[in-house]
């Protein structure tokens, strides 16, 4: 019994310090292979995309280590493996809850708090969804990822594997939500599948729920980046009213009114500023700034090379951000 | 830019509600403790004293304790 335990338990740390770059890399390679990228890359947005998914990991995972073996232990020396005796399925359960309500909480408030939208807005800039834009972050919302110190915290306390457990599979669903691989399709299509879609759509997030929050608009029905916050569990924007399922893809992604923002404005603001004039990263830059109109948006797509004028005729449009 | 009063208090109300939530699961596996009539928590104590002092031999963390 407990070498099938230890097996587990090897596989699970595999799976959590090999598997999950092994599947973005997959799936990355795939999304290339199907050609989602084309002509969608420019080289300032590969740039964000590469600083962000590097530069981050030599801060942030020195950081959680010293929390882990140095800080936890200094301030709380009798609560090591305190809860080692909660069971696996209840530890699982509590973890996942936990962890999850948390970043939901935390992503949330970075749209409906205005002074905290720039440091989540370049997660928004990207036009394009896939593994390339999946860890595309402002360095502090990376570094005060309160679900990091709270996971960091649980393994301390003795919820090691059915932490790593949640992590797995919330990676692996945030991932796939990412992903511009529409893997939830079938299930809206196929009529026999419905049922499960109607589950899956309400439980976790999919790509087209999450592609909806990924959306340059929110005024085609189908795009809603006023909500569908969750990243692994979908059902908390459902009980807090925050989800939009229209089981359709958004036709344009991003902020409407971007026009590039230099890499370094994109991972180290406020320690960078953008030289785009009129950008939430600029200097002098407004907190939340105005949303193009659909019909601006529309002609923008049509033709990419040429960005639309602002159009600041109504108050509430604001890109990504959500106050209402 | 301020923030809509009522974002404000929608944000309250599911702060409150997800305070709730954080509990639930824990207050449900302590029901299921009560009900089956589990104590893993003594079982815990009940190891330790029953484990055989590590040596350099059989340890597998090389001796430390932590």
């Amino acid at each position: 019994m407990e070498a099938t335990i230890e097996f587990f338990k090897k596989l699970i740390d595999n799976l959590n310090g090999i598997g999950f770059p092994y599947l973005v890399f997959f799936i990355g390679i795939l999304e290339v292979s199907f050609g989602l990228y084309k002509n969608k890359w420019p080289k300032n947005e590969r740039w964000v995309d590469i600083s962000c998914f590097i530069l981050p990991k030599l801060v942030v995972q020195p950081l959680v280590a010293y929390y882990s073996l140095h800080f936890l232990p200094f301030i709380f020396p009798q609560a090591k493996d305190v809860f080692s005796w909660v069971p696996f399925f209840w530890g699982f359960i509590i973890i996942a809850i936990a962890d999850d309500l948390t970043q939901y909480w935390y992503h949330r408030l970075h749209h409906q708090i205005p002074w905290l939208w720039r440091f989540h807005r370049t997660h928004h800039s990207a036009s394009y969804m896939g593994m390339a834009m999946a860890s595309r972050q402002n360095i502090i919302y990376t570094v005060f990822f309160s679900q990091i110190y709270l996971t960091a915290a649980l393994v301390y306390l003795g919820l090691g594997i059915p932490a790593i457990a949640v992590r797995v599979i919330k990676s692996t669903i945030t991932t796939l939500a990412h992903s511009s691989i529409p893997w939830d399709k079938p299930f809206y299509k196929y009529k026999a599948l419905r049922p499960i879609a109607w589950v899956l759509e309400r439980l976790i997030s999919t790509p087209a729920t999450h592609h909806a929050h990924h959306a340059a608009t929110t005024d085609d029905g189908v795009g809603y980046y006023k909500g569908n916050f969750g990243n692994m569990f979908f059902l908390w924007d459902i009980i807090f009213g925050t989800a939009h399922i229209s089981r359709q893809y958004p036709s344009a992604y991003g902020i409407s009114h971007y026009e590039g923002d230099q890499w370094t404005a994109q991972l180290l603001w406020p320690f960078f500023k953008s030289k785009v004039e009129g950008s939430e990263l600029a200097p002098n830059g407004p907190i939340v700034r105005i949303e193009d109109d659909y019909e601006a948006l529309a002609r923008r797509e049509k033709n990419k090379q040429q960005p639309v004028a602002k159009v600041a005729s109504d108050k509430n449009r604001v890109p990504a951000f959500s106050n209402n | 830019m301020k923030m809509e009063k009522a974002t404000k208090d929608q944000i309250v109300r599911n702060v409150i509600l997800s305070l709730f939530i954080y509990v639930l699961p824990i207050v449900a596996m302590f029901i299921t403790f009560l009900i089956t009539g589990q104590r893993p928590w003594e079982k815990k104590v009940h190891k330790i004293e029953n484990v055989k002092p590590s040596t350099f031999k059989n340890s597998q963390n090389n001796g430390s304790n932590d």
